[in-house]
């Protein structure tokens, strides 16, 4: 008896629908692009790039009599490199706004528009949200937007990710916002956010250097925010200000563990298995054996055993354990005797 | 004013059968002032309620008949030829729209020559102008004054003139028969749905009411792919649950002398116009929400 035939429609097709499906029900209504006139933009104060440079400086030029002229016109030339490649181009990536009364708020792509203006253009294509989005919705855009490039200093990473805690709080309520979490917000590695939340809550001396300038650098940062002591993080920032990098400075710090290891091995310990032994160490410095067992047979009670180790070749390492163990055996019994 | 567009690209799934049971049951059963727009060339749609004019001269195809309200005597008719289209929106020109022989409806119709002209654009920035006309014409104040609902049947087709007609609609339903090329009409459609609804604003959304299994009978090959279609994840709540089957009297009611013209003359226990009547209800309840 033959197999009864099933129909059904292809698989490609299936997947084809089903996905489309998908992609109205995830999207709806939440942005729709749009052709923006230029004019009708507006920067937002709260970005965390922190621009000197606005739109009435592109617009209309910089004034000789702005205290900020010099660092302006720095900005306007890095704007005009990319103006140069909208010109020809256009924007690859659209940008990012949502409606503010009569002018559209730039949510990300404040170069992009700035340096369109520069190229001449009228109109920036923008996706628009339908509506304000949420604190911490727009942190995140804007940390999305920011955190892959290079030109943001630390200061102003940190300062995003604070703001992002701050919002998360808001709308989620008082949780503690732990890497593992800030990792789940922000998609960074755990390293990243660990190091994150440690520099937050670095020291004030610390932040100072950060927000200066002088500390750009977050895995320096983190490994200077987790000494103890104000003394070694001075001499940390001092290194590192004065280009060390983190290798050295790890270096730094095992150097100094090294000297103040004196203290330390006389402290008590009680991990691990019961001690019943003592354990000699050991060295691969044949003469600190030599002079070992040499200064112990200067001991007058103990003279006449130097026979036992006349022959002892000190060069060769067998022989010198071999030799080590024989003084001890015979310390044990003349001692206790 | 809603707008009811019914839409797949695969042609002969009954998408002028539909249109034209649900204009009648809007008009007749729920009272309300219908527009019949015919935006297919072929006018098939047209030429259930007027004598649309067969010119051997004109191979186009079919122009609709001279309007009854036309006066050549009329000063004020000086300028018109007597004719009026749904295509005159994309000339700069007024729609007259026709009454037909039930009460409450009227019909646009299609210009077989003048839908095709504008279905062939290909120019970017005229195909954006095509676009957005049918939507400006609906939002005019005339039409929203004096319809409460439009049924639009749509060519088999992705092109301009379907395009315009998923930017003009509030709701579109998705006709198909339950076999694998009207299938793939309705991703043709989906696909269109997808592009209006990610750039419009959410006030007015495009809701797709859902794919409507047309002209079904109780085969193995229908069956399974329904069934297919209902057990997908995504695909599932979009498979609308009331269905038309293949009946010959949905063809049998388009003759010219048909007696009765429209299915929802027939009497009450007759198994088409309560299977016409259980569909359109149901559209109809998902509709006027």
């Amino acid at each position: 008896m033959s197999k009864k035939k099933r129909f059904g429609i292809s698989q490609a097709l299936t997947r084809g629908l089903s996905e489309t499906i998908n992609v109205v029900e995830n999207n709806l209504g939440v942005y729709r692009h749009i052709v923006l006139p230029l004019s009708r933009v507006e920067l937002d104060p709260d970005n965390p790039r922190k621009m000197n440079i606005n739109l009435l400086d592109v617009r209309e030029g910089i004034r000789t009599d702005d205290p900020l002229y010099q660092r302006k016109s720095d900005e306007l030339e890095k704007l005009k490199e990319l103006a140069h490649t909208i010109k020809s181009n256009g924007i690859i990536n659209p940008i990012v706004v949502y409606k503010q009364g009569e002018l559209y708020r730039i949510v990300a792509g404040e170069r992009r528009c700035l340096a369109s203006i520069l190229a001449g253009k009228q109109e920036i294509e923008a996706r628009c949200f339908n509506q304000k989005p949420k604190a911490y919705d727009l942190k995140l855009i804007q940390w999305v937007e920011n955190t892959a490039r290079e030109d943001l200093s630390l200061y102003e990473r940190l300062g995003n990710v604070k703001e992002i805690i701050t919002e998360y709080q808001k709308q989620f309520g008082p949780v503690d916002v732990t890497a593992s979490l800030l990792r789940k917000i922000t998609g960074l590695s755990l390293s990243q956010t660990t190091y994150y939340l440690q520099v937050l809550n670095a020291p004030s001396d610390l932040q100072t250097h950060i927000k200066n300038g002088n500390i750009r650098n977050l895995d320096k940062a983190a490994f200077i925010s987790g000494q103890s002591t104000a003394e070694l993080r001075n001499q940390l920032i001092e290194a590192c200000i004065d280009g060390s990098s983190l290798k050295q400075m790890r270096a730094m710090i095992a150097q100094q563990k090294v000297m103040s290891r004196d203290n330390r091995s006389l402290q008590l310990s009680n991990r691990g298995r019961l001690t019943a032994k003592i354990n000699m160490g050991t060295t691969q410095q044949v003469k600190v054996i030599k002079a070992i067992v040499e200064s112990v047979l200067t001991h007058q009670r103990l003279g006449h055993h130097t026979d036992h180790f006349s022959k002892v070749n000190w060069v060769d390492l067998r022989q010198t354990t071999r030799a080590f163990r024989r003084l001890i055996e015979i310390l044990e019994v003349e001692v206790s005797a | 004013m809603e707008v009811i567009a019914f839409v797949n690209n695969k042609g002969g799934v009954g998408k002028t059968t539909c249109s034209r049971l649900m204009a009648e049951y809007i008009s007749k059963t729920k009272k309300l002032r219908t527009l019949c727009i015919d935006f297919d060339p072929q006018c098939n749609f047209s030429y259930q309620y007027l004598d649309m004019e067969i010119d051997p001269a004109a191979p186009e195809g079919l122009i609709p008949p001279i309007h009854p309200d036309f006066d050549p005597l009329d000063p004020q008719d000086a300028d018109w030829d007597g004719r009026s289209s749904i295509a005159e929106i994309f000339y700069g020109q007024g729609v007259i729209p026709y009454p037909t022989y039930v009460e409450n409806l009227d019909i646009a119709p299609g210009h077989a020559e003048k839908l095709l002209s504008a279905e062939s654009v290909r120019r970017s920035e005229v195909v954006e102008k095509v676009h957005k006309q049918l939507a400006n014409f609906l939002n005019s104040s005339d039409v929203q004054a004096a319809y409460d609902v439009v049924v639009i049947d749509t060519a088999p087709s992705k092109g301009p003139l379907t395009i315009s007609v998923i930017k003009a609609a509030t709701h579109i339903v998705i006709p198909s028969v339950m076999e694998e090329q009207p299938v793939q009409g309705i991703y043709g459609m989906l696909q269109l749905w997808m592009q209006e609804s990610l750039v419009r604003d959410k006030s007015h959304p495009l809701r797709l009411i859902g794919i409507l299994p047309n002209m079904f009978k109780q085969t193995r090959l229908h069956k399974d792919i329904l069934k297919s279609l209902q057990e997908n994840s995504a695909m599932g709540k979009y498979i609308l649950p009331v269905k038309f089957s293949q009946r010959i009297v949905f063809a049998e009611v388009d003759a010219a002398d048909s007696n009765p013209r429209s299915i929802f003359d027939f009497p009450e226990q007759h198994v088409a116009k309560s299977e016409a009547m259980e569909v359109c209800q149901y559209l109809a309840e998902r509709i006027f929400v």
